[in-house]
């Protein structure tokens, strides 16, 4: 472009000086903290709710060997009244011995439940329905109908399987045990989900993974 | 700076983008007299970019849903983190919009930057005003409170009153006989949509403007370098400390004077059955709703309301004189001072209750507005002698 | 300095303000009150949750016990039968009644106003919520008013049809000068203003803060822009 063309520059713009300098930077600064309201009406609003989110469930129309699925904090939960075989094939040896943690070291459950049988009462067990691996909702399949049959949750995403207290077996790439709630019992057939008596200090945001 | 580049970078080979932005932004040339009216063009890309962040980020939280689109701006005034500043940025956005818009035109319109070589400028900007009442309209429906409601069913019903394509088009708005969900999404996404056709008008408008160049208060083109400036640093610095005014204002409205942004009746839930007791416009449609109120015929009172608008359009051909700015022409400087005022007192009158005096305001300063553009205008072209 | 110690240093500081006002309950928290003993029986706050009243400075247990108080409709039971459960701090805080017919069965006809809004889409605002609830008196002799109207000389027509609410002594404020009619419609207008703006304080604090920058910015363009144009050739 020819010299000619440009209207005159003034000398002034060469100097970096400190009022160039520091009324770009102020600017910049204002811009940044005006991205500070529009970031903060992203934010999860459900987190500063004063809400307890506790949700009682009535376990009296559940027959042995039968289960109910329940939504607490949009998670799907399952609820499963386990038979005598189901408890006994729980404590099987050979069964075991096919876990990635057996013994629930990892902590994917309140205290009252880092047992056997994941639950506070072996009878019903309580569980977050949410696959370790990538988040699908495993669906609980019992192969036959005798009634030694074991059955677990299998994931049909990527196949992971869990017994039915919820442990992972090692062959499934699911890495974690299923996510036990904290679970109050009220009466014998009346359960509180959201609050655990045995583990009250207890938040589902300590756990690994859900 | 001044040394010329040796040989182009390989950015500068595959896509010209620096050189482009130097020669547009930095060395374009601007005329040395440009007054603060000029600082109005910015102003306007700038509320825009407001409008446009502050829109996106509460689209994320409303629903279109006749039965929601209430409660859900509730929600976002109320639970939703900062939703109330973003709501009240988008609110008085429309307010320093219209403002800023009028000014802007009211600026050409008195130092003639309609005028050759402008005239696509002129028009590219009409557009985008069009474009803009259409999508304020549609957002002001959004919330669905009574002004909400009704101001959309007076609106539709009027469009439906237009000969052969107002049927067709309010029914194509409406989705059916009346104002209800169908309605409410296509409104939502019509306002959504259009503000990005928006954006894109806008660039048409600047690259216009940097085809033709700016005008200046003089009204003679500069002819040599010497009569220009550089943009930056001599305008950007200027345009910079007068946004900090403008956003000054902007401010003042969001955070000190929230009353003014809306009409209290749209916090009522729109209702199909009771229209609220003194139904009127917000500020920037006053004008045109009085034109339709003050004709006493309501095809008559589309057609001037229209009109209105149409002669800004036709200006460019029925002023032909060489002459741009008023000061220039001793009737034009008379006379758009009144059509200016008339303006004012229209917008004054659409928002008063339809008393007779009202009426009659209105009425004359109606005719001043088409006195001026179609009487004064085309005639004096001819016979002025500049001053 | 504490919120509670800034309230004592404000109260101290506004003039004429009365020696027994506790500093711990401003107008809107004493009004609260109000809308929890009186108004509440007819009317609701459809947008408001009882959570968003932490705004107002109640504390997350009054919140929660005052939620737990309220009972909402929820759905049906096996047998059909409508079933209620216990509000949760993140409900709405609602009309008493279970829908608008048995609104309009229990007044006469009408259904009791929201007061999400009220003090803003109410001509004249909290101002005229304090003027009506204090407008009431016995209707003049010879004046006729139908069933279920009350006389009331804030209205256009002299009558309203809200029985009058308040009474002197009506309730005791927890920690608050005595409550006479004056007082509890002075507190229950300004606590449906701040429920109709519940971030006024802070869209007031934000704007002093963005002013005082703006000027700042406003400053340093000018001189940039002055000595910018002094240079020019």
């Amino acid at each position: 472009m020819p010299q000619s063309d440009t209207p005159p520059f003034p000398d002034s713009t060469k100097r970096r000086d400190l009022l160039a300098t520091g009324t770009l930077a102020l600017g910049c600064a204002g811009a940044c903290a005006l991205a500070v309201p529009f970031l903060n009406s992203l934010k999860n609003t459900a987190i500063t709710s004063l809400s307890d989110n506790t949700l009682e469930v009535d376990l009296s129309t559940l027959a042995p060997g039968q289960g109910m699925t329940v939504q607490w904090q949009d998670w799907p939960v399952f609820i499963q009244r386990r038979t005598p075989q189901m408890l006994a094939a729980l404590q099987a040896p050979a069964h075991i011995a096919t876990l990635r943690d057996a013994d629930s070291k990892i902590l994917q459950q309140p205290k009252d439940a880092t047992n056997w049988h994941r639950s506070v009462r072996p009878d019903y067990g309580v569980l977050v329905g949410i696959c370790t691996h990538l988040g699908c909702v495993p669906t609980f399949e019992k192969p036959g109908s005798a009634p030694e049959a074991k059955g677990g949750y299998f994931c049909p995403c990527h196949g992971s399987h869990f017994d039915a207290a919820g442990r992972v077996v090692q062959r499934a790439p699911a890495p974690y045990n299923l996510p036990v709630p904290p679970v109050t019992f009220l009466s014998d057939t009346k359960i509180r989900i959201g609050h655990s008596a045995g583990d009250p200090g207890f938040s589902m945001s300590d756990i690994q993974q859900i | 700076m001044s040394s010329p580049p040796q040989t182009p970078g390989w950015l500068e080979q595959r896509f010209p983008i620096m050189s482009v932005l130097r020669r547009e932004y930095v060395a374009f040339p601007m005329p040395r007299n440009l007054n603060a009216l000029w600082s109005f063009g910015a102003f306007l890309i700038v509320t825009m970019a407001f409008m446009i962040a502050s829109g996106l980020f509460l689209a994320i939280n409303y629903t279109p849903d006749i039965t929601q689109a209430f409660a859900s701006v509730e929600a976002i005034d109320r639970h939703i983190p900062s939703g109330w500043f973003l709501r009240s940025l988008h609110m008085g956005g429309v307010t320093m919009l219209f403002g800023c818009l009028y000014i802007h035109i009211g600026r050409s319109l008195w130092y003639g930057s309609y005028k050759a070589p402008r005239e696509l400028l002129w028009l590219t900007g009409l557009g985008l005003m069009l474009m803009i009442m259409v999508t304020a309209f549609a957002g002001y429906v959004l919330p669905w409170g009574q002004m909400s409601y009704w101001g959309a069913t007076v609106v539709l019903n009027a469009v439906r009153a237009v000969p052969l394509i107002g049927r067709p088009v309010s029914e194509l708005l409406l989705g059916g006989e009346n104002l209800g969900n169908i309605a409410l999404h296509r409104l939502f996404v019509l306002h959504f949509t259009m503000a990005f056709a928006i954006l894109g008008t806008i660039a048409l408008h600047v690259a216009a403007l940097h085809v033709v160049k700016s005008n200046n208060p003089s009204g003679i083109d500069p002819t040599s370098p010497g009569q220009t400036l550089p943009f930056h640093p001599y305008y950007t610095s200027r345009d910079g400390f007068a946004l900090c005014l403008f956003l000054m204002v902007y401010a003042g409205l969001v955070f000190f004077l929230p009353s003014l942004l809306t009409l209290a009746d749209n916090y009522v839930q729109a209702n199909p059955l009771i229209t609220p007791r003194d139904i009127r416009p917000e500020w920037y449609f006053a004008p045109f709703y009085a034109i339709l109120r003050a004709v006493p015929s309501r095809l008559g009172g589309l057609t001037f309301a229209a009109g209105s608008l149409a002669v800004l359009f036709a200006l460019p051909w029925l002023d032909r004189s060489t002459v741009r700015v008023a000061t220039q022409r001793p009737l034009v400087r008379f006379s758009l001072p009144f059509a200016f005022a008339s303006f004012v007192l229209l917008g004054i009158a659409g928002m008063q209750p339809p008393t007779e005096t009202w009426l009659v305001v209105s009425r004359v300063a109606m005719a001043w507005w088409f006195i001026h553009f179609l009487l004064v205008i085309p005639l004096t072209s001819e016979r002025e002698i500049p001053s | 300095m504490t919120p509670r110690i800034r309230t004592v240093l404000l109260a101290a500081a506004l003039a004429g303000a009365p020696a027994y006002a506790s500093a711990s309950t401003t107008p809107a928290q004493r009004g609260l009150v109000v809308f929890q003993q009186v108004c509440s029986a007819c009317h609701g706050m459809e947008h408001v949750t009882f959570g968003d009243l932490a705004g107002l400075g109640l504390p997350a247990d009054s919140i929660r016990k005052w939620a737990a108080d309220e009972t909402l409709p929820d759905g049906v039971d096996d047998n059909g039968d409508p079933k209620t459960r216990h509000a949760t701090p993140s409900d709405p805080i609602l009309a008493p009644y279970p829908n608008e017919a048995v609104a309009r069965l229990a007044n006469h006809g009408l259904l009791p106003p929201d007061l999400s809004r009220l003090a803003l889409t109410l001509p004249g605002g909290a101002d005229e919520i304090r003027r009506i609830l204090l407008s009431y008196a016995p209707a003049p002799e010879g004046m006729k008013l139908d069933d279920g109207r009350y006389y009331n000389t804030a209205m256009k027509w002299k009558h309203i049809g809200m029985p009058p609410p308040l009474q002197d002594g009506l309730l005791t404020y927890p920690d608050g000068p005595p409550a006479t009619t004056t007082q509890m419609a002075s507190d229950v207008s300004a606590f449906l203003s701040w429920v109709a703006h519940p971030h006024q304080g802070e869209r007031r604090r934000m704007g002093f803060y963005v002013l005082a920058y703006l000027a700042l910015m406003a400053l340093l363009t000018f001189l940039l822009q002055r000595r910018v144009w002094k240079s020019r050739r």
